[in-house]
């Protein structure tokens, strides 16, 4: 490894995942570094989000690595998953629960002793403090995905990983939701997300990899990789109003063709 | 590098019972209808304590509790929170995967405990049912010996069956056969064949150790083959329902 180099928080190594005799994703290799966001693109069914479920042991797969702030994912699950926060494409809580009991909840299941204070910090922090009586699904889109981000570094894990986290926001909530990413990579923490939004890709991530047809295409800084591609035939004739933006690279390399 | 700390197992075990037994306070409207149907049935059949023996009532008001439990609150729950992406938001915690199913079992085994103390008191307000200490003791082991066979099938639902709405339909048929093939079927109304099968279908062992718990005097040969086929359904169903379960719907 390069001695400059930030040390890597996630190392993937020619990881393969595969459903039944569908390999959805074939030797993906990439590492992400302290005080990186890393943004995995792709178009829908590309292996995004079966990568991200393999390094978070939601399923098994067939070969490669993947290490965990040192940590090998298949031989010390949990320890890996320790070092790691997750935010679910889509996930729930308990409907039941209340914001402070479901934030109880995660601070026990990850070893974390939450008294009353720190309970109020927390829902200070994220602009709750009135909504911890309140119920999961009596919350907005916006302050649910606070509540599941606040949950997902709550034990302030090293890795963060979050799969499409700013899907049916509204522009104020994705632009805090956005600071709040870059405040954990401020903390030395390395951050994966997954986009639809180039936008937002282009804006918040340090390096980004394209994934298609579960195979890594191309990883670079936004920047970069537009300047790479700015010439290429494919990207001159998707772009639009003669500027090369990173949704043209994407396109040039992943196909116009929509994907179901 | 910064050492890795992993919670206690009885740590994270501590932090979703609590929640679990949480989320069971706040659906209590739907744990009054556990309660309700094996309360009704022991009412309702006052006239036969009479005739038919206080262990004969009891025992099978207990028996439709504890199907309830199984069918419709684990199986429904599980389904449910399954689809929501729940079991997976668990799963990426550092805390072995067994232990949310291990909480959920807990909250149901309580449920068992409070519904049989349910049936006691009723029994002995409305009929005047008394056992004897061991009598007790035996049904409370019986009745956690039996729920867990309706645990087992609830979990064989789940497994075989994503859709929680497929789930809750199929549950409340299997439900509804149980009751009436152990009503009909139990006393004979369908033939000596049926009444036969009844006896030996996962309904009538539950039935005959629970009756047999109440009355440990009586417990026969019979009851420990019911308790062995009690057991060895329990083994059959969890083995496929836990072989065959998926923990998301996709």
């Amino acid at each position: 490894m390069d001695n400059n180099q930030p040390e890597s928080i996630l190392k993937v190594s020619d990881l393969c995942v595969q459903y039944g005799t569908f390999k959805a994703v074939k030797e993906v290799s990439f590492d992400v570094r302290k005080g990186e966001i890393f943004g995995l693109l792709g178009p829908n069914g590309a292996g995004k989000t079966s990568t991200l479920s393999a390094i978070e042991g939601l399923i098994k797969y067939q070969s490669g690595t993947v290490i965990v702030d040192g940590h090998d994912a298949k031989e010390k699950p949990l320890y890996a998953r320790a070092a790691m926060g997750v935010q679910l494409q889509s996930t729930s809580f308990q409907a039941e629960l209340k914001v402070s009991e479901i934030l109880q909840l995660f601070a026990g299941i990850y070893g974390i002793k939450l008294t009353n204070e720190k309970l109020s910090a927390i829902l200070k922090d994220i602009s709750l403090e009135d909504a911890a009586g309140k119920r999961f699904g009596q919350l907005s889109g916006g302050q649910q995905q606070r509540v599941s981000l606040v949950i997902s570094t709550i034990h302030n894990p090293r890795l963060v990983l979050l799969d499409e986290p700013t899907t049916g926001l509204d522009p104020q909530s994705r632009r805090q939701l956005w600071e709040r990413i870059e405040a954990i990579r401020e903390r030395g923490h390395a951050v994966v997300l997954t986009t639809h939004s180039m936008e937002e890709a282009e804006s918040v991530c340090d390096r980004i990899g394209i994934i298609d047809h579960g195979k890594v295409i191309t990883i670079d800084t936004p920047q970069a990789l537009i300047e790479k591609h700015r010439n290429d035939p494919e990207v001159i004739a998707v772009s639009r109003k003669g500027r090369v933006t990173l949704e043209d690279v994407f396109i040039a390399l992943t196909g116009k063709t929509v994907r179901a | 590098m910064e050492e890795t700390i992993i919670p206690k197992t009885s740590t994270v075990l501590t932090a979703l019972l609590r929640a679990d037994f949480t989320t069971l306070w706040r659906n209590r409207r739907a744990v009054v209808m556990v309660f309700l149907v094996p309360i009704v049935i022991l009412v309702s059949w006052k006239d036969l304590v009479a005739k038919m023996g206080a262990a004969f009532a009891l025992s099978n008001s207990l028996t439709y509790g504890l199907i309830a439990i199984g069918l419709m609150g684990y199986t429904n729950s599980i389904a449910r929170d399954r689809d929501k992406g729940i079991f997976q938001r668990l799963r990426v915690a550092p805390g072995p995967n067994w232990t949310i199913m291990i909480s959920r079992i807990v909250v149901q085994l309580s449920m068992i405990a409070l519904v049989t103390t349910a049936i006691f008191i009723v029994g002995y307000d409305y009929d005047k049912i008394t056992l004897t200490p061991a009598g007790y003791a035996l049904t409370y082991l019986t009745a956690i010996v039996g729920g867990a066979v309706y645990l087992a099938l609830g979990q064989i639902i789940v497994g075989l069956i994503k859709n929680p709405e497929t789930v809750n339909s199929t549950s409340r048929l299997v439900y509804f056969s149980f009751v009436i093939v152990g009503i009909f079927g139990g006393m004979g109304m369908l033939g000596k064949q049926i009444q036969e099968i009844t006896q030996w279908s996962p309904y009538g062992t539950v039935k005959t150790i629970l009756a047999a718990g109440m009355v440990p005097s009586s417990w026969t040969m019979d009851s420990t083959y019911a308790l062995l086929a009690t057991l060895g359904y329990t083994l059959v169903f969890a083995t496929i329902g836990i072989k065959n379960f998926k923990w998301n719907t996709k």
